[in-house]
Formats: structure tokens, C-alpha cells, sequence
């Protein structure tokens, strides 16, 4: 349950002063909170997120080299995840863009 | 090892596992502490492959497997009431309460829905006014920000309809209780990297030094692990206790700041009962009293649970490294990940599961026939 996926921040935005971002998932784009990453992120940014919340900000290689060991480790199970939140209309997108 | 075969890295995990075999000069007991570890370990044959240096012993942090029973018995009952709708991460959803599990409790006509961040819980009850939105808060120090952020947020936009059902644990008190253990076996620690991503390791230091154990913060990757592994085993060599940090990419001393600063703000330690541990002083966390608000013990009456863990189950002597997954006598008969009588066979992440999942279930009935 630990472990966070790697994504890229496409766009940030607030959200009634909360820190957001549209962050994008090997084609798989939903809002995360940037709030624990705030003064150090910008567009473009690799992060690694754990369940909606950008942990810590890491480089593009290590962020696709981390995003392919989890993905020969089955460990994506959060990718799921985000799918039914979004076809619950949650997560800042419509479930269509995922 | 065929396992490793497949392994892109495999050549240089192979000549790291062979620097640690000659290295080792006895056969050394470690822990690795998260379930990710675990499931990477068991997958990739990692234990085997380190053969007489190192005895790894898959450690309890799986969240999801160290969720008491009555947690669980507590969540079904708040997810079985009217006008509620239980959210939850999706792997806990199967996890079997004393009589059944949330999935069942879905097909009675329950509104139990799977999201993917506590902040969908509350977009959900913001979204839906007239009903009750509860979120099943669970996880270690790497869940425990988003948790408390949902809560702090649920204050702030004066959303009242959203409570947490709160099951948090915290990682080092439960290597202390491990240590502290007169039957302990254990070494050296494989610490959980995700979870220093956010802490960092100052709270290791002590731990490190009152017990004379080298703890080394390690990702999950195969050659992650068999670094931390490779670090821990030159500490163990050479009679050091230190804390070291393999997982450089992701992890600093200090961790993520503003996250640990919100996790104080809205929980406290509390006594938390771990499934197959039983309880363990100032482990868990649970809301402060401000935000009791949102406490949804408090705010559903579901009378006193209190059961007991199967007596079969034998996961405690599994957790601290006295017994193999397939050692025990309900493994792969009376406990299957289908039918899990205990903790490690709940999610993929549990010890007992990987062992079924990855093929041990089969050497075990090898040798036994």
C-alpha cells in the first residue's frame, strides 16, 4: 500500500488555497495535491504519489525507471484506483480522460 | 533463482548477491520491514539467491494485514448502516472481519465504494449532502499525510458529513516491541523506504544505537534491496550499528517537513492493537481531540467489538521470523489468500501471500511428500 507512483506534473492550480496539479501517469491524468511539495514544484516536474499527494520530487529517469519496476513488480494496483474514483466523477477529471 | 532470469538487472543483482556471500562470514538474520520488500523478495527468489549469508524474515508492515480484527468488524458494521457511504483504498475491501468482508457487506446492499485518495472520500460528501461519507483511514507514515490532510480540509471547508474510521500504525515502535522481544532473532533492518520518504530516519537513530542494530532505509526494487542488504551485511561484518540511508533517490534525514508537521497537527499517538502482534504502546495514531468531530468512532454507535484472531493462525511467530509462511500448518489448506484466516495472507503484500502467490506453496508440499 506503500508505494507511491511516479508522474509528471502537466499544470498546478489551486483549489481554495489548496496546492494542485494535474499529474500524468503513464496516460493516466488526475489532480494530486501538491501542498507537501509546494515550494519546490513547477510544471513539468517529475513527484512520486502516494494516494493523491505528491511525496517527493524525483528526475525523469528515475521517475520512468521507478514507474517500469512497478509495473514488472504488479505493483500499480493505485493506477485501479484512480480508475473508480474517476468513474465516480472524483479526482478532478471525467472518467473519460483516463 | 530462475526467478531472477527474468529480471532485466539480473547480471548485476546476481554479482551483488555474490559480493554478499563472500562477505558474510556466518549466516546473518534480517528484517525487511515493508510489504512492497516483501513481495519483491518472494518474487524475485532474493532469499534464496543470498542462500547461506543472509536469512531474511519478512517483517509486519503491511498495513493492510496488520489492521486488527476489530477494526475491520468496526468498518463493516459503520459500512452496513443507512444513508452511509464506506470508502476505502481498494485492497481492503477483501479483508476478512470476524463473519465477513466489505465486499459481502457491498452485495447486502451496503454503499461501499473503492477511491483512490481520501480527498475523493470528502469530495464525495461534499457532493453528496445528505449522506453520511466515511473513509477507512489506514496505512503507516506514508498514508498518514493524505489522511490528516482530508480531515484538516474536511474543518476548513466546514464539511460535516465526512468522518474517518481510523486504523494508523507507525513503523519503529513496532521494530522496538520486535527487539525487545526475548525470542528476537533479528539483526539488522531493511527499513521501509516510501515511509522515510515522508519521516526521514532521525526516529531510527536511537533505535539503532539503544539496540546495537544496523538499520538501513531501502527501496523496493531487487537491487535496491540486495544494496541495503549488502550495506547492513559490511555494518554487521565490521560491528557497526549505524543507520544508512540505500534509498538516496527518494529519501533525505529530515523526510517531507510539511507533512509530518500535518500529521501532528491532526493525530496523536495512541495504544494500537496489530493484527498477529497483538497491542503495542504508542503505535498507532488516532485524531486529537479538536478534531473528534470527524472521528467516526465517535460519531456511529457500533457498540464494543472485541474478538479474538483465529487460534490456528500462527502469523505472530511468522512476523518475528520463528516460522516460514509454509511452515505453518494452515498454509495453503485452511488459509488461502481466497480464505485467509490471518494477516500475512491478506493482500499481496503479506509474507504468507507472497509465499503463496510466488510458488512456495508447491516447494512446501514437495517437501512434504
Amino acid at each position: 500500500m506503500c508505494l507511491g507512483i511516479p508522474g509528471k506534473i502537466t499544470e498546478i492550480h489551486a483549489d481554495r488555497g489548496l496546492p494542485m496539479g494535474t499529474v500524468d501517469f503513464g496516460g493516466v491524468r488526475r489532480d494530486v495535491c501538491l501542498a507537501y511539495v509546494a515550494d519546490e514544484v513547477k510544471v513539468g516536474d517529475y513527484a512520486i504519489v502516494h494516494v493523491g499527494f505528491a511525496i517527493s520530487l524525483v528526475d525523469e529517469e528515475e521517475a520512468r525507471r521507478t514507474f517500469e519496476a512497478l509495473r514488472e513488480m504488479s505493483q500499480l494496483e493505485e493506477l485501479e484506483w484512480m480508475r473508480e474514483s474517476a468513474e465516480q466523477g472524483l479526482g478532478g477529471l471525467p472518467a473519460s480522460t483516463s | 533463482m530462475k526467478f531472477l532470469d527474468e529480471y532485466r538487472d539480473g547480471e548485476i543483482a546476481r554479482s551483488l548477491a555474490r559480493r554478499i556471500r563472500e562477505t558474510a562470514t556466518r549466516r546473518w538474520v534480517m528484517m525487511e520491514v515493508c510489504g512492497g520488500q516483501t513481495h519483491t523478495i518472494v518474487k524475485q527468489g532474493l532469499d534464496e539467491l543470498l542462500g547461506d549469508a543472509v536469512e531474511m524474515i519478512h517483517g509486519p508492515g503491511c498495513p493492510v494485514c496488520v489492521t486488527p480484527l476489530e477494526q475491520i468488524d468496526k468498518a463493516l458494521a459503520i459500512a452496513a448502516l443507512p444513508n452511509v457511504i464506506f470508502t476505502s483504498f481498494g485492497d481492503m475491501l477483501r479483508v476478512p472481519g470476524s463473519e465477513c468482508d466489505l465486499l459481502q457487506v457491498r452485495a447486502r446492499g451496503g454503499e461501499v465504494r473503492i477511491v483512490y485518495s481520501p480527498l475523493d472520500a470528502l469530495e464525495l460528501a461534499i457532493k453528496n449532502p445528505d449522506k453520511e461519507v466515511v473513509f477507512f483511514a489506514v496505512g503507516f507514515e506514508t498514508t498518514a499525510p493524505a489522511n490528516a490532510m482530508a480531515v484538516w480540509r474536511a474543518r476548513e471547508l466546514g464539511v460535516s458529513n465526512f468522518s474517518v474510521l481510523v486504523s494508523h500504525v507507525t513503523v519503529p515502535p513496532a521494530m522496538t516491541a520486535l527487539l525487545s522481544d526475548p525470542t528476537n532473532r533479528v539483526q539488522a533492518f531493511l527499513a521501509a523506504g516510501h515511509v522515510c520518504t515522508i519521516m526521514g530516519w532521525q526516529e531510527y537513530e536511537p533505535i539503532a544505537a539503544q539496540y546495537q542494530v544496523p538499520i538501513v532505509v531501502t527501496g523496493f526494487e531487487p537491487l535496491d534491496i540486495l544494496e541495503g542488504v549488502w550495506m547492513a551485511v559490511q555494518q554487521l561484518e565490521s560491528g557497526r550499528h549505524e543507520v544508512e540511508n540505500q534509498y538516496v533517490r527518494a529519501v533525505t534525514r529530515a523526510g517531507t517537513v510539511p507533512a509530518r508537521h500535518i500529521v501532528e497537527q491532526v493525530f496523536e499517538l495512541v495504544n494500537r492493537k496489530w493484527r498477529g502482534l497483538g497491542e503495542i504502546p504508542a503505535s498507532g495514531l488516532g485524531l486529537r481531540q479538536e478534531f473528534a468531530a470527524y472521528d467516526a468512532e465517535l460519531k456511529f454507535d457500533v457498540g464494543v467489538i472485541q474478538v479474538d484472531e483465529p487460534a490456528e493462525c500462527q502469523a505472530g511467530a511468522v512476523l518475528r521470523g520463528q516460522l516460514k509462511p509454509n511452515q505453518c500448518p494452515a498454509f495453503g489448506t485452511l488459509c488461502t489468500p481466497e480464505r485467509p484466516l490471518g494477516a500475512p495472507m491478506v493482500s499481496s503484500e503479506g509474507a504468507c501471500a507472497a509465499y503463496y502467490n510466488y510458488g512456495r506453496y508447491r516447494i512446501a508440499q514437495t517437501v512434504e511428500s
